[in-house]
Parts: C-alpha cells; structure tokens; sequence
C-alpha cells in the first residue's frame, strides 16, 4: 500500500462524503428492514 | 447424494478452485509477496478477499437454519459493521499504510514494546488457531452425519487440501481464490433461493411466502430486546446488542485481526484498502439478509411439505435406540398430524391472501400460529430428550436444515453444487485465517525472536511456506479432536471470538486514542487484568450467576482495557517520579 496514493478518490470529492453514504445506507436499511417486520407480522 | 452429477459438480468445482489457486500462485518470492501479495490488489479484489474471509461454511450452513429456528433478527448482529469499516477507514488504514506494516501487531511494537506486541499476537494466534480448527470440523461434522462420509477423511478435505494453493502461493493465492469462490457461491444461493420458491404450490409465489413466514414469526428482522421488564441482556441478537456490541465485534476483527488486516494491506493504495472496506460495509447487511430470507423461505416450503421433527438423522437414530423411543414415536406421530392440518391451514391462509379477505386472512392466520405453536412444543420435547443423559445427544439441529433440504429436495447437480459451496466458503475462510496465521508467526516471532537476524528474501518466503503448512496441520487436529459443538456453529466461533476480541481491540484503541499513555508495561499488564475479566464474566454467565448476551463481552474487553491501562499508567508514573 503506497502512502503516496495516487488513486482518485472514486465518485466524491472527499471521504466524508463516503463516510455518510455507508452510515445512512445502514440508517435506511434499518428503517426499511423496520418497516418490513411489521408489514409482514 | 448418490447422483453420479452431482459427485462430477462437486469434484470439478473442487479441482478447479485448486487450479485455479495454483496458476495464481505466481508472486514474488520475499514475504511481501507471500503475506501481502506485494501490495498491489484493486479494491474488488480486496472487497471480495473481505467477504470471502468472513462469510465462511458456517454462514451458509448455519444462517438459514438460524432463520428457521429462530427467524431472521440474526441480521441485526451485523449492523455494527458498517460503522466499524467508517472508523477502520478513518484511524486504522492510515497508519498501518504509514508504517508499512506486515501484521496489525508490528505498530504495537512502535507504539508500546515488545511485550505488548507478542502479548496481542499470541491471543490472535491462540483465537484464531482454535477457531479455524472449528471452522474445519463444523462444516465436516454436518456432511458427515448428512452423506454418511468419514469424518476424519472429510476433516482432512475441508481443511487440507486448500494448504496446497494456500502455501504454494500465499496472499496472491488466497484472493484470487476467493474471487472465484464468491462467484460461484453467489450463482449456487441464488439457485437456491430460486428453487425454494418454484417449489412452493402453483398458487403462493414469493410475496405468499413471505406472509406466512412472517405470520409465523420467521420475519422479525428487527427486535429491540425490550419487554414489560426492561432490556433483556441475555438477548443475543437485538438492535441495540448489534448496533453497539457488533460494533465492537466488528471494529476488532476487522481492525485488529491478521486474517482480515492482511486482505486490506494487500491493496495498491490506501485508496484502494478504503473503497474495499466501504463497500463491504455497504454489501454486507443486504447479503446477511438475503441469506437469511433464504431460511424463512425453506421455513415457508416446510409448511407445505412434511417437516422432519428434528432434521439431524445421526442423533434421531440415538433416541430410538434409547428408553424414550416410545415418547419419541408418540411425539413423531403428533408432529405429523399437526403438520398435515398445517398444510391445510397454510393453504387456506394463502387463499385468503388472494382474495384480499382481511377478517379470513386473520382467522386462519391465528389458526396457523397456534398450530406453529403446538409444533414448536413438540420439537422442543425431542430437543430437551436427545439433550437428556438417557440420550446424551446434540438437541440443536440448526446446522442441519438447510442442507437437509438441500440433499432431500433440490434436483442432481444442484445438490452437488451447493455441497461444493459448503467447500469453497470453507476454504475461503480457512485459506485466508491459515495465511494470517503463518505471518504472524513469521513476523511477531519468528523474525523476532531468531538468532539469524538477517535472512534473504527467498529464506523468508520458504519459512513463511512451512509456516502455513504447520498452521494448516494443526486446524486440521484441532478438528479432529473437535467435537459436541453444542450451540449453532456460527455462535460458537462468535462467542470464541468475543473471548478475546475485546481485549485486543482495547489495546489498539488505547494506541489510537490515548497518546499520553506510553508505558508499555501498563498496557500489557491492563490487557492481562481486562482479560481475566472476560474470562470471569463469560464463566459466571455460563454458570448461571447472571445472564448477558456474548456480544457485550467485547465492548467488556476494550473498555476494560481502557480503564485498566490508564489506571496502571498513572501508577507506573507515579512510581517512576518518586
């Protein structure tokens, strides 16, 4: 693993912004897993 | 599995992994092309590396069944995870890049000393050498007791031949493997899935199934632990156990355990390790869920179909060969019955489902559950009597499930296709863990500890090969002499996991977070007593003094390390001033 890192941060600007994509996917994931559980009940 | 294709899937599939691992065993002969594949992967091929480590035979056996048994909220013990990969992304990638370093534990020589480093090394080896011991006989003992084949020689199939592409070619070898692996296991679960469903009735699809799944209470994806009395810790699987306990379950096997830092090392560039991690985060709760449904959907076949009281065969034949055979059979025959008017009622429920009849869907919804109900009981009395001295049996079939499915219902070829399945997760997990493990080995000791400080490039290569065919060995004994497993599989190696995971992540995170605290003898010492503390815990819930979910053991572990090293810390300063 280079410490340079030459590689393009993919699809956004910044890794914030990766950050958040992976935090409020698991936050809709839950809501809809949520929402799954009690349609099917 | 007595179908000449399914044998020819199986064998070739087999062969062809082996193969395959081989002609991608070219690397460079110097330990960073053995245990880093000379840091030169893309982010797929460290996505998929990530994967295939984790998501071993136990996932695939066991998930399914676990969702059977006990519906799908295990996926919640996955929602740690993508917080965990945040956090690795942001604090643990940059600095092992930084140092270049070929294990997670040669920082902790920098950051500390040397005992600190050969304290958390030996508990990786000591975790993880045990639980890919398991990880070997798990898988073996259900196909042996399913296709009557030796255990000894299926031990020696699951866990020897991957030694031959896993020392020939190292961390080069095992990724590319598991490329292939995941391939494959994806198209043979997917024909699963598949197959459930286009064998249910010609009348109930899919969304029917998924209704009487869920009216029965195989759906419960999420559950919050909460009852009239409180939070119930004991609860294995729940929100909060998975959002905070499977966060730090995670966090620390990814973060600090070779077998998954050596696949993100293996990256190109800091890049490269992140998006690999990322994505992982992002994959991995949809494919647990997918997997999962997989289990409620062969839960919904059975409902159509006669099944089994117990799904282990082996242990069956243990009970009528004892003195409750007669309270078996009555139990069988009951079982039966209620299954036939089972099937009646789960009929008249998906007709009312059609007919979008609301009070008819509720009635025969009500009937079923309370035939669900009496079913359950039933199986739970042939548990409690195979787990009973007169029996002195295995009462938990979750692991048999899926596969006795599998073998009784899926058309040839299938069969032998999700059987080579079973074989490649294995050897996806055990490939990567016995790599690990031989770097380890070859890093925190070997290199450290030898007279001979300077070896060539070449030397280094062929220690690390022997290495790999040592570790590779002894999970092979390990299985052998593994056995009465109890509990599922995938909470055995979980809770194994738990014992130690805590406390090594608890030393990294004081690394990470606490710069004041230098001392290495402090944080040693505290890694000890937070052990010790695990220990402690886990041993009085096992006995029955209190009741706490495995999980919490490893936010127990760090924070326990935490506190003690800054305890220690402050006395060792104090000493050193006076």
């Amino acid at each position: 693993m280079t410490t340079n890192d030459n590689d393009k941060i993919p699809l956004f600007k910044n890794w914030k912004n990766w950050y958040v994509l992976v935090i409020a996917f698991l936050v809709i994931l839950i809501i809809a897993f949520y929402f799954f559980t009690q349609y099917f009940s | 599995m007595s179908h000449a294709l399914d044998w020819i899937v199986l064998i070739g599939t087999l062969i062809l992994t082996i193969v395959y691992g081989v002609y991608k065993s070219r690397t460079t002969h110097n330990l960073d092309g053995y245990i880093l594949a000379n840091r030169s992967m893309p982010w797929g091929l460290v996505l998929l590396s990530i994967m295939g480590t984790q998501a071993s035979a136990i996932t695939f056996i066991s998930a399914p069944g676990q969702a059977y048994t006990d519906g799908m909220r295990f996926v919640q013990y996955y929602f740690g995870l993508p917080i965990a990969m945040v956090v690795i992304c942001i604090f643990f990638v940059p600095i092992f890049s930084k140092l270049k370093v070929y294990t997670a534990y040669e920082y902790l020589e920098n950051r500390f000393d040397g005992k600190t480093r050969t304290l958390t090394s030996f508990l990786f080896l000591l975790s993880r050498g045990l639980s890919t011991g398991i990880s070997v006989f798990a898988p073996s003992i259900i196909l042996s007791s399913l296709l009557g084949w030796n255990i000894y020689w299926t031990n020696i199939f699951m866990g020897g031949l991957l030694i031959i592409y896993t020392m020939t070619g190292g961390a080069k070898a095992v990724a590319y493997t598991q490329q292939l692996q995941f391939i494959i296991i994806f198209v043979g679960m997917f024909l699963a899935a598949y197959m459930v469903v286009h064998m249910l009735p010609q009348n109930v699809g899919f969304m029917d199934a998924l209704h009487v799944s869920g009216k029965l209470g195989k759906l419960n994806v999420i559950t919050t632990g909460i009852s009239k009395k409180g939070f119930n810790w004991s609860d294995q699987y729940n929100l909060l156990s998975g959002l905070i306990g499977g966060f730090f379950l995670a966090l620390s096997y990814f973060g600090t355990d070779q077998s998954q830092v050596g696949r993100y090392l293996t990256a190109r560039s800091v890049t490269q390790s992140r998006i690999g991690l990322l994505m992982n985060g992002l994959v991995k709760v949809p494919m647990q869920f997918l997997i999962l449904m997989i289990g409620a959907l062969v839960f919904t076949f059975y409902q159509f179909n006669n099944a089994p009281i117990f799904f282990n065969h082996t242990q069956l034949a243990r009970i009528e060969s004892s003195s409750l055979k007669d309270s078996f059979y009555v139990a069988r025959n009951a079982f039966d019955k209620i299954a036939v008017q089972k099937q009646q009622a789960v009929v008249d429920f998906s007709q009312a489902l059609h007919s979008k009849d609301k009070e008819q869907e509720e009635i025969k919804g009500q009937q079923l559950q309370a035939l669900q109900k009496t079913s359950d009981s039933l199986r739970k009395k042939v548990k409690d009597w195979i787990n009973s001295k007169q029996v002195g049996g295995d009462g938990n079939d979750t692991n048999y499930i899926f596969l006795r499915f599998v073998v009784d219902y899926l058309p040839a070829g299938l069969v032998g296709l999700l059987i080579a399945i079973i074989f490649l997760a294995s050897w996806g997990s055990i490939a990567a863990a016995i790599n690990s493990l031989a770097s380890s080995s070859m890093v925190d000791f070997h290199k450290r500890f030898t007279k001979k400080k300077e070896e060539t490039g070449e030397n280094e290569y062929r220690l690390s090969q022997w290495y790999t065919l040592a570790w590779g060995i002894f999970c092979v004994i390990v299985a052998m002499f593994t056995y009465n497993i109890g509990n599922s599989l995938i909470e055995a190696v979980n809770v194994l996991g738990s014992l130690f995971y805590g406390v090594i992540l608890g030393v990294f995170l004081v690394a990470f977070f606490f710069k004041k605290i230098k001392n290495g003898s402090a944080v040693f010492w505290a890694a000890v007593l937070a052990e010790l503390l695990v220990l402690t815990v886990f041993i009085l819930t096992k006995t029955g003094a209190f009741k706490m979910g495995f999980l919490w053991l490893n936010p127990i572990g760090a924070f326990g390390v935490i506190f003690f090293a800054i305890l220690l810390n402050g006395i060792f300063r104090k000493k050193e001033i006076a």
